[in-house]
């Protein structure tokens, strides 16, 4: 509280409207300035009015009221700086006539019993009115505004009079919004000032003629224009999404002023226009926001004055009126600045009469919450404070205040003669300097606006020098990348070095000279086939030294290669020779599909490998003669897959007589011809294929960074992946090796293995692989000079676990598409550090990661807008590519290839790669990536375009709409019009629990009756034609996808399916038939016959639904004997003397390793609630539930909480015999599990664990409270509203169903007498001291003010009260939400 | 998010091409690079995109044409 100087004093002084005009001074008194007693009930005679809240009231009253402990951001001030001779009871008394002549100063706000809020204009209040001296006045202001206002105890002003000096005070006055805005505050010290003179200033007119006008507004006309403000904007705007909008400290300041002639020009610019200064800022606002935000269509607030122009005296009233409401503004890329402002103008001037609507209002109409966490205004406030000479020497020598905002970012623009312009930010979300680049930008904006008002938004340029100087900075080495091709470059580098170790693979080594000669044979043959310039020629190959002889014989004939991926379906490698047109094949195998190439295989023994390996002719100095053993070309090993018989291939050969047209060493390879093509997923639904020249793979080849490190590399990437360029082609061409590895999966102990093995110096390892190794053997890569790695958003945490265990080794993380061949940029990672707070408050996917770096020798980066211009450092922008390295296209795609392969503004004639990839420039030039602009996805590393699966699965007959989403690593389909089940929909008859249960009717569509497809079907049929890692692990039948109001698949909304099944094939029909409506049920495409229903995600209502789904079937399972055998295979086993599922002792899941957790019953005397912490808890932790024995002993009742805990230790120690016990118990069951646990200490047993789920000791009304209202909170949550009578309750579960509705009529009697006991019981209970910790969680949600806490049982416990808060209520701590929470703590206590 | 102007459905588009004989599609409204001149549009992506299928039809760029037909390739 305050420490007063001597002269302090506090006092509330009596106002109203009787006295308005008294000299009351008020009795002096010490002491805090608001009373703590409650507020007063207010007699009718006190009150003068009772009037309804505007809007704008209403939001700040709820937002007031729903978080009590924070302090309140509505809260505003303004100080005046007085300087002369004062008399501070005069001035006190100018305040209480102030308050007296403005009845709204006086309302305090309640709710009535209806729960609609009022004001309350009180005839008379006290003044808080406080005098201090020689304390700094800061504090003073601080701690005026750190008091919260009660609103419901009027008034919601205070005034505090600070004396700084023998004639120099300051006067703060603090006030709450709800009451005044910023508009008010300075009429209305202009009005105190005068009364403090004697004037006697013309009344105001009175707020509630305001809140009249606003009583004849047309709501639903306003609520219509504000829905077509937004009607289709695509989500909210935000530059800060993880900040709340709760307060963060003072705000963060920076200034700027537009100079006096830009202000002239401005002004003259926009006049000309019929342009006001609001609209420039606002279009100016949006503009920056869309750069910063990455959007083309922004929201953000905009201040308006609300004070309604027809009002007459409007502009002179007191009150609040003020409003912020949404500025949306899309940016339309054809458009110029002054087209921008001038539509802006017209669709905010539509808007004019209904600003009178709250924002909440607005925001609920669009329905997406929260819109914006930017605002701006424009600050013309009266100039009310104009006076300085106040009297007898007296005047105000400044004024301020503070009117925190809460928002990220807010805008404050003053006009005059020089526009003044103040950014508000909030420290945690931007740094003072970030802020001043923005505020800057803005200013160049509005520069640009008075400058050239008519320019193209597309070229209005944002960027300052340096920044433009950064984005667009040259590559690093603009070097151009040697000529040549991969041939010559070969040949030259075989030249060099004839006896340099070319390649190595198990058992074998060839040097270059060797595998020059080897690939040159095999060249021949394939020009014997027809293979010429920039002829396919497709490879299936294992990798091996093989497969480098194979890629480099192909380039020799002047071919380009088409490796197929050899996990790929035959009907897609199929697919892929025949779009190629590859005339010929070169296999190790019998590819197993049909295709028109002819086939070479290398693995026959009369075929090419046995003429190439070993080979005899290697002495032959590499001369290539006609007469090598491996003539006649186009013989023995080439078949066709036509003539499966293995007759000749029916291509003939070029040269007759097997002799090439020319030696394919000698033929010069134009560096613009197609070295090799490789296939990618294609979002129209067949892959395509990336074309690359022999230039492209030259210039990565060359990139200086390989240099030295990359020299022995390790060849592991499929041949088909673009890794295998890196890894082929960098040794080769630099006279490195390559090393190949075996084939195989490459695990962290193999490569280990390998890299000493082998002694390697570098490797690429794809992000899966190396979070693995990272995650087991960090060391592993010790060894080498350098490790890559990329293809996926990178883990910071394994890398830094690399870098700490490999000091020697350089990490490298590349990026790069397909199209710019393998990578496209490179950064070498030093060390991981914490992201700054700052940078994590905007986090955009990745931003934790390393930077992806720069672009490669000879590529160059671009970073570009929705109006493809560059977007400044920190701005998210789509990244295109130029340069070196861009692939010619896609193989007879034109179309396709012209809508990536666009061209690049920043060169001439020069094309650009239209990545898809978003990226941030840091502010040291490097790229951060940020996601993707499209719906593109990896798996494992490799590329998916949902699209292309989407549309496999539309071509199914049954299929209506298909969206594909990677989920946690694997591919989910969402497809409508499959049928669920045979049934279609659900029978009338049956029970359904109200929690969702039906599908409702059924689609009726013809498509969904005739298809009978099943998940199963489709994923099986999926996978004859897409690659497995594109096949969904999931499929998801949905009545209609969810969308956007955009009208797309909003893929943010499509449900998580739960986790796969992974259980036995069926063996019987029964168990296969059960394997199906588990399925159906839990929404899974396959189920195990020992897969357990809770293990799978199912719930009490799940059970419901299987029961009754199974009943439609004729098949008759009871809901306690799903609880009771919980798999397919023990439910269609049936076996007799099994569980009732009523049983004291019911085990949820008695196998496992672990031992086990005994969970009690609450009041109700069930455990089945208990079953769904079997899934979190892990397959191997046995959960047993105590059971009230009145459920199998009808007459039996409890006498006590200590008789029933007895009772179960003797049930609990048939199962575990000794100690440590673990014990948790909910409601009720905390009670008894707590005496359990006194008990086994006291027999000297050890208690691992006692958790107390929302349990409380006492036998005061407390308990009966919450025993009471849980029970009507159960019933209330099964929609029950009846008498409380077992028959009627008994009456309406049977016919509505719920957890309770599988209960036969004697145990649902039991259940209520156990209930009615368990409520005697626990009030009676008189805990004795437990001798441990206890775990408590605390259903924080529906808790009075006088609930019982955790803490109530410290005098219970010896050790440690731990509480955790469960954001539920008490009725609902084990539904799927909060027990997840609930189970994930217990697991680390069980752990 | 913002919708790439190179996939606007109703915008309006270009079809450019190059010295080299290769295609671009490229928005109406954004200023025409350097080293490009107009070959179809201003209309519809479709139209653009049909236009580009069925002109460009040798996807090599021309120098390599011009230079594998002196080579006799």
């Amino acid at each position: 509280m305050t420490s007063a100087g001597p002269t302090s004093g506090t006092r509330r002084m009596g106002t109203g409207a009787q006295d308005a005009g008294a000299q009351d001074t008020g009795p002096r008194a010490a002491g805090p300035v608001n009373p703590v007693s409650p507020a007063p009930s207010v007699p009718g005679g006190q009150l003068e009015d009772i009037l309804p809240l505007s809007p704008l009231q209403q939001g700040l009253y709820f937002h007031a009221l729903f978080d009590e402990a924070a302090p309140d951001v509505y809260t505003a001030q303004l100080t005046l700086d007085l300087e002369g001779p004062l008399d501070a009871d005069r001035l006190a008394a100018a305040a209480a006539r102030l308050l007296a002549g403005h009845p709204n100063l006086r309302a305090s706000f309640r709710q009535r019993a209806g729960g609609d809020p009022v004001q309350l204009v009180h005839r008379r209040v006290e003044v808080p009115w406080r005098q201090v001296a020689g304390v700094d006045p800061e504090r003073v202001a601080a701690e005026e505004r750190g008091r919260r206002f009660d609103l419901a105890w009027p008034p919601l002003v205070r005034f505090a009079l600070v004396g700084l000096g023998p004639e120099r005070h300051r006067l703060v006055f603090t006030n709450h919004h709800i009451v005044l805005d910023g508009w008010s505050t300075p009429l209305l010290a202009a009005e105190l000032l005068a009364l403090y003179t004697g004037e006697e200033p013309a009344p105001a007119p009175p707020y509630k003629e305001y809140l009249a006008w606003l009583a004849r507004q047309d709501r639903a006309a306003a609520r219509e224009a504000w829905r077509r403000s937004l009607a289709g904007l695509d989500g909210a705007t935000l530059v800060a999404p993880e900040l709340g909008d709760g307060p963060a400290g003072e705000p963060g300041r920076v200034r700027a002023r537009l100079g006096e002639e830009s202000t002239a020009r401005l002004t003259a610019a926009l006049r000309a226009r019929s342009l006001t200064l609001n609209t420039a800022v606002q279009g100016a606002w949006a503009l920056l926001l869309a750069q910063l935000t990455g959007r083309d269509d922004v929201v953000f607030g905009g201040t308006v004055s609300g004070r309604p122009p027809e009002l007459p005296g409007v502009e002179r009233m007191i009150g609040l009126f003020i409003n912020t409401l949404p500025v949306r503004v899309r940016l339309r890329p054809g458009e110029t600045l002054s087209g921008l402002l001038t539509r802006l103008q017209a669709e905010q001037a539509e808007l004019l009469p209904h600003h009178h609507l709250g924002l909440a209002e607005i925001q609920g109409l669009h329905g997406a919450g929260r819109l914006f966490d930017t605002m701006t205004v424009l600050e013309n406030y009266p100039a009310g404070t104009a006076v300085t000479e106040i009297d007898g020497g007296l005047r105000l020598a400044g004024a301020g205040g503070t009117d925190a905002t809460h928002y990220p970012l807010a805008l404050a623009v003053t006009g005059g003669r020089a526009v003044s312009l103040r950014l508000d930010h909030r420290p945690d979300a931007f740094s003072p300097a970030e802020a001043r680049r923005l505020l800057d930008r803005l200013v160049r904006l509005l520069e640009t606006a008075a400058a050239d008002p008519d320019v193209p938004l597309a070229r209005l340029d944002l960027l300052t020098d340096e920044e433009r100087a950064l984005v667009l900075a040259p590559p690093e080495r603009e070097a151009l990348p040697p000529e040549g091709s991969v041939v010559s470059a070969f040949a030259a580098q075989a030249a060099r070095t004839p006896d340099a170790e070319a390649v190595v693979a198990e058992g074998l080594s060839l040097t270059y000279a060797e595998l020059d000669r080897r690939a040159d044979r095999l060249a021949r043959r394939l020009a014997a086939l027809g293979v010429r310039a920039e002829t396919p020629v497709a490879v299936l190959m294992d990798r091996s030294a093989e497969v480098v002889v194979a890629t480099l014989a192909i380039a020799r004939a002047g071919g380009a290669y088409v490796p197929l991926h050899q996990g790929h379906p035959p009907d897609r490698m199929s697919w892929v020779v025949a779009d190629t047109g590859a005339p010929v094949l070169i296999a190790d195998r019998d590819p197993g599909f049909a295709c028109d190439a002819a086939v070479l295989r290398l693995d026959t023994p009369d075929g090419a490998a046995g003429a190439e390996f070993p080979d005899a002719s290697d002495a032959g100095a590499g001369t290539g003669s006609p007469d090598a053993p491996d003539a006649p070309y186009g013989a023995a090993g080439a078949e066709s897959s036509d003539t499966p018989d293995g007759a000749e291939a029916q291509r003939p050969a070029a040269g007759t007589d097997g002799e090439p047209a020319q030696d394919p060493r000698r033929a010069r390879i134009h560096p613009d011809r197609l070295a090799y093509v490789i296939y990618t997923s294609g979002s129209t639904g067949t892959p395509k294929g990336v074309a690359v020249r022999h230039r492209d793979v030259l210039a990565l080849a060359a990139d200086h960074r390989w240099a030295g490190r990359h020299r022995r590399l390790l060849m592991h990437s499929p041949h088909a992946f673009d890794a295998s360029t890196y890894e082929l082609w960098v040794p080769l061409l630099t006279g490195g090796t390559v090393v190949v590895a075996p084939p195989g999966e490459l695990d962290p102990g193999r490569l280990r293995d390998l890299v000493a093995r082998h002694r390697l110096t570098a490797l690429f390892i794809t992000t899966a692989l190396f979070n693995l190794v990272a995650e087991e053997d960090p060391a592993a890569f010790g060894a080498l000079a350098e490790v890559l790695t990329g293809g996926e958003a990178a883990s910071p945490q394994a890398m830094r676990r690399v870098l700490r265990a490999c000091p020697d080794t350089v990490l490298g993380h590349v990026y790069g598409p397909t199209e710019t061949t393998t990578y496209a940029t490179y950064h070498a990672v030093q060390a991981v550090q914490a992201v700054q707070a700052v940078q994590a408050v905007r986090a955009v996917p990745g931003a934790a990661a390393p930077p992806i770096g720069r672009p490669l020798d000879g590529m160059r980066a671009h970073l570009l807008d929705g109006l493809l211009r560059p977007v400044p450092p920190g701005a998210v922008g789509e990244l295109y590519l130029s340069g070196a390295g861009l692939a010619r296209g896609y193989l007879g795609r034109p179309a396709l290839t012209a809508e990536r392969f666009t061209a690049c503004p920043y060169g001439t004639g020069e094309r650009m790669y239209r990545t898809g990839d978003l990226a941030r420039w840091t502010a040291d030039g490097e790229l951060e990536y940020a996601g993707r602009a499209d719906a593109q996805v990896k798996i494992r590393g490799f590329r998916i375009e949902p699209g292309e699966v989407e549309a496999a699965l539309a071509r199914h007959p049954s299929v209506g709409q298909a969206a594909v989403v990677a989920r946690s690593g694997h591919l989910v389909a969402y497809v409508t019009g499959l049928a669920v089940g045979p049934e279609g929909g659900s029978p009338g008859g049956s029970t359904v629990g109200p929690e969702g249960g039906s599908p409702g009717a059924p689609a009726g569509g013809a498509g969904a009756a005739g298809g009978g497809a099943d998940p199963g079907e489709l994923r099986a049929r999926l996978a004859r034609t897409l690659p497995e890692y594109m096949v969904p692990r999931a499929v998801v039948v949905l009545d209609a996808l969810p969308l956007t109001p955009n009208g797309k698949v909003d893929r943010a909304a499509l449900p998580a399916p739960d986790a796969p099944a992974s259980g036995r094939d069926p063996r019987t029909p029964a168990e296969e038939r059960l394997c199906r409506l588990f399925a159906e049920v839990l929404g899974l495409d396959r189920v195990g016959a020992d897969d357990g229903f809770f293990d799978l995600g199912g719930d009490s209502i799940a059970v419901l639904r299987l029961v009754s789904r199974a009943r439609s079937e004729g098949l008759e399972i009871s809901p306690r004997e799903v609880f009771a055998r919980q798999t397919p295979e023990a439910l269609a086993s049936g076996t007799p003397g099994g569980s009732t599922g009523r049983e004291v002792l019911l085990p949820l899941r008695a196998a496992g390793g672990r031992p086990p957790l005994f969970c009690v019953h609450p009041g109700a005397g069930l455990g089945w609630p208990y079953s769904g912490l079997l899934r979190h808890l892990g397959p191997d932790q046995p959960v047993y539930a105590l059971q009230a024995r009145a459920l199998t002993e009808p007459g039996h009742t409890a006498p006590s909480i200590e008789a029933a805990a007895l009772d179960y230790l003797e049930r609990i120690r048939e199962v575990q015999p000794r100690g440590p016990y673990r014990l948790a118990g909910w409601s009720m069951g905390g009670l008894i599990a707590h005496a359990m646990a006194v008990e086994l200490r006291g027999r000297g047993e050890e208690v691992a664990l006692l958790a107390m789920l929302d349990a409380y000791p006492g036998s005061g009304p407390g308990v009966v409270a919450e025993q009471d209202e849980a029970l009507s909170g159960l019933l209330a949550a099964i929609g029950y509203r009846g008498s409380g009578e077992a028959d009627d309750i008994m009456a309406f579960v049977r016919a509505h169903g719920g957890r309770y509705a599988t209960l036969d009529e004697p145990t649902l009697r039991a259940v209520h007498r156990h209930y009615r006991n368990g409520v005697k019981i626990s009030r009676e209970y008189a805990p004795r001291v437990f001798d441990g910790d206890v775990l408590f969680f605390t259903a924080a949600r529906g808790r009075g003010a006088h609930a019982p806490a955790a803490a109530d049982w410290k005098p219970y416990v010896t050790g440690a009260v731990v509480d955790h808060a469960v954001d539920c209520d008490h009725e609902s701590m084990l539904n799927p939400g909060p027990v997840a929470e609930i189970a994930a703590l217990l697991r680390k206590e069980l752990r | 998010m913002t919708v790439n102007p190179f996939e606007d459905p109703d915008g309006t588009y270009l079809a450019l091409v190059n010295d080299e004989g290769q295609y671009s599609l490229w928005p109406a409204w954004a200023e025409v690079p350097p080293g490009w001149t107009v070959a179809f549009g201003e209309d519809t992506r479709q139209a653009c995109l049909d236009h580009i299928e069925a002109n460009w039809t040798d996807m090599r760029p021309k120098s390599l044409i011009e230079a594998m037909g002196e080579m006799g390739e």
